[in-house]
């Protein structure tokens, strides 16, 4: 073979070295300003503008490069201000922010409430399917005051980090089936497929006067939960529900905890702390954890005249504290009536959620028009079906399977009696 | 280099051939499959498929029939000497089409999805570049780099399809017939130019070691890319339901945007630079394909000298359609339409007149 002379070979591998290094997209991880949460919220002036909010992440901060010497930056920066859209706002920002705006990293969408209820909103959400830079699978979540206000008030004590601090907190929420997993992906997924609805975070940094409407601890969401102590004033709670890309109603934490156990798409939390009424004794109340093994199995049956939907949900369930003190451990029936209670009681809270989206709603947040789905054979003839249509007139029933598993460390308790002897 | 000196063998052979049809499950022919077949996209590649199995058949018994011939000489023999010079300068003009239309998707490709800012002429010119070198180092170079290179890519696409499938759910494939059963079968049916790489394969042939090899690289290729094509659109239609899949342009790329593994985030850092050296050979395999029957029409005996002229052509051409990402996908759906029928019955046609022919001879 010929020989390449080596003034060429210094050459090729100058071209490699432009080459390599990204083209025009090459850019200084120091010269950027990385933008964690993007907060979107009307423009009360000009319907045509939207008030985006940054939230931007310090990277030093926490991390090594941050020195002994503890470094006086604080963790982040926050700036609000109007624009046509939150694309064309990354340059307008630079009036301010003097590194380049970039949505890299960027893991959390939040909207204001009152957007969300704008029919206008969706317009801007698929803007996100535009931009290069961002994910499908980031955060949506909805904010009961205004994006500006809410990343003021939101001064988390410890992982002052943005990033973690979202990530953190929404994680530990989607365990505890607090809030809903909520990625703008499946937001798209479900507006497309016009079908189902789709539930988002809700969070607010304001406490609302509404404490615990009733004596059920799980029937409240974000704001309403009364504390004292010296920690963050923002509350993640219950969930968003959207119906067609817009926002319609909100749904308590236990509504969201239902709605987990009767998905067929969401992924299940590790488990549900619940606490239900002691069929042995009304004034108690049963501590439980509860969780979703297997998949929930839905019968639709379009053949009669009237659709109807069967659904088993399997439960798993521990007993967790027994104010009651009944004998469970020794006593069978016992179990077997304790079990029942909490079938029927279940049931009944199933029922009538299931009853509220049927009429409020007109639609379900369970994905459960993919298991309808399966019953046609063409899109057409489902389209044809409509699926929002049909599934207020159906006739939905449930069937709640418990599996009692283990009843705590020590399982027998002391005869009331006997100590008050 | 001029003709191939030595002749590749079936692992080279298997790994070219799966260059060209695998990796289109990572361009736009989901998208192109999805917006007719909807969620029964992915039954797109494996009816049509099942319906190139004909053509593939044939191509290989005329193959084994001629094997002292060259491949060329074939269609000089059986359509005659103008018919034949015709039919090969049609199959070269559409091949070279193919080239710009594809090249096009594939720079628009990266601008879009990983380099918005770079200027469209310089990614583009890159890809022509380091494809045209490619294929100017000839058919062995490019089977070894082929085969060297084939098992990381085929893992690394495996690997994001079970990501995709892990994160996605089935009940998105159902209505199971999408559009209907009829719509699945008309549109697959039309889309049979998905395989048509294998009737310019076959002008490889006689660079192939044995015929042997050849048949059987071509069939263990065949299998693999419709595995590969109908397992990627099925994590697709699971991973974005088929409302979303739809409006896709690219949705290899965005699904692997939107997949992690635990707290690791942007994969597609990871999974863009196997796609970037497949996209490579992948327009080397095609570059040479191309130059070499235009040597051969021509009777170019150093064809490899022109491929930098062709290469500058074919920049500059692709560089003419106004927003690539319809334009191109346009013209590409439309040109698939027409190069279907022209791939199912031009190899019938070689069949039938080579049968006819040996009968006389006889």
């Amino acid at each position: 073979m010929r020989k390449i002379p080596i003034i060429a070979k210094i050459l090729g591998s100058l071209l490699c070295v432009t080459i390599l290094s990204g083209c025009w997209d090459q850019k200084e991880t120091e010269e950027l300003a990385y933008v964690t949460v993007v907060g979107l919220d009307k423009d009360e002036e000009n319907e045509n503008m939207v008030k985006v909010t940054y939230v931007i992440a310090n990277p030093e901060v926490g991390s090594l490069a941050e020195g002994g010497g503890g470094g006086g930056e604080p963790p982040l920066e926050t700036i609000s201000f109007s624009a046509s859209d939150f694309i064309t706002s990354r340059s307008l920002a630079n009036t301010v922010i003097s590194k380049e705006i970039t949505y890299d990293v960027l893991r959390n969408i939040m909207v204001s409430e009152d957007f969300a209820r704008d029919k206008d909103f969706i317009r801007w959400m698929y803007d996100i399917t535009k931009e290069m830079e961002i994910r499908r699978d980031i955060n949506l979540f909805v904010t009961k005051e205004d994006p500006s206000a809410f990343v003021q008030n939101n001064q988390p004590k410890m992982d002052t980090g943005p990033h973690k601090y979202y990530e953190l907190i929404f994680n530990r929420g989607q365990d505890t089936g607090t809030i809903p997993p909520s990625e703008v992906g499946q937001f798209f997924r479900i507006t497309e497929a016009d079908a189902d609805l789709f539930l988002g975070i809700y969070g607010t940094t304001e406490k609302s006067d509404n404490y615990k409407r009733d004596r059920d601890p799980d029937q409240f969401m974000a704001g309403e939960l009364n504390y004292e102590g010296q920690t963050n004033t923002t509350q993640f709670a219950g969930s968003a529900v959207f119906k067609e890309g817009k926002m319609i109603d909100t749904l308590t934490i236990e509504e969201t905890r239902l709605s987990y156990l009767l998905s067929t798409t969401m992924k299940q939390p590790e488990a549900l702390l619940v606490a239900l009424p002691d069929p042995f004794h009304e004034e108690y109340e049963v501590a439980t954890k509860i969780y979703r093994e297997k998949d929930i199995q839905i019968n639709v049956n379009l053949k009669r005249d009237k659709p109807s939907i069967h659904a088993t949900v399997p439960i798993k369930m521990s007993i967790l504290t027994n104010h009651g003190m009944t004998n469970l451990a020794k006593y069978r029936d016992n179990r077997e009536k304790l079990k029942k209670a909490f079938e029927e009681t279940l049931n009944k809270e199933f029922e009538e959620f299931i009853k509220k989206t049927q009429e409020e709603y007109g639609s379900e947040p369970f994905g459960w028009s993919l298991a309808a789905r399966k019953k046609f054979r063409t899109i057409p003839e489902f389209e044809e079906f409509d699926w929002m249509k049909t599934y207020p007139e159906m006739d939905v029933s449930i069937d709640t399977q418990i599996d009692l598993e283990n009843f705590g460390r020590q399982t027998d308790l002391p005869k009331m009696k006997e100590v008050r002897d | 280099m001029g003709e191939p000196k030595d002749k590749i063998g079936l692992k080279e052979y298997t790994a070219i051939a799966l260059f060209l049809i695998g990796i289109k499950a990572t361009d736009d022919v989901p998208a192109m499959l999805f917006d007719s077949l909807k969620n029964a996209g992915w039954m797109g590649p494996i009816i049509s498929g099942l319906i190139a199995i004909l053509p593939l058949f044939l191509l290989l018994d005329i193959a084994k029939k001629y094997q002292s011939k060259n491949s060329i000489d074939i269609f000089y023999h059986l359509l005659g000497k103008y018919v034949g010079f015709f039919v090969l300068f049609l199959l070269w003009v559409a091949g070279f089409l193919y080239i710009v239309l594809d090249t096009a998707t594939y720079s628009d490709i990266v601008a879009t999805m990983y380099f918005p800012r770079t200027p469209a002429f310089v990614l583009y010119a890159i890809l022509v570049g380091v494809s045209a070198y490619g294929a100017k180092r000839g058919l062995e170079h490019i089977g070894s780099v082929s085969w060297a290179v084939f098992p990381y890519l085929q893992a690394t696409l495996l690997f994001a399809i079970i990501l995709t499938i892990r994160h996605g759910n089935s009940g998105f494939l159902f209505p199971i017939f999408g559009p209907g059963e009829w719509e699945v079968i008309k549109e697959s049916t039309m889309s049979v130019s998905i395989y048509i790489d294998f009737l310019y394969l076959f002008l490889l042939f006689p660079y192939v070691k044995s015929v042997k090899d050849f048949k059987k690289g071509t069939w263990i290729a065949f299998f693999i890319a419709l595995f590969n094509l109908a397992i990627s659109m099925v994590s697709f239609v699971m991973i974005f339901d088929y409302n979303t899949a739809m409006s896709l342009n690219y949705p290899y790329h965005e699904a692997i945007r939107s997949i992690t593994i635990g707290f690791l985030t942007n994969l597609e850092t990871f999974f863009f630079p196997f796609w970037l050296i497949a996209t490579d050979i992948k327009f080397a395999i095609y570059f040479y394909i191309n130059i070499f029957l235009f040597g051969k029409l021509f009777k170019i005996e150093h064809f490899e000298y022109i491929i930098p002229a062709f290469a500058t052509l074919i920049l500059f051409l692709g560089l003419i359609p106004e927003s690539p990402t319809f334009s191109v996908f346009h013209m590409r759906h439309f040109f698939g339409q027409i190069l279907s029928p022209v791939f199912f019955f031009l190899p019938i046609l070689l069949w039938v007149l080579a049968n006819v022919k040996g009968e006389m001879r006889k």
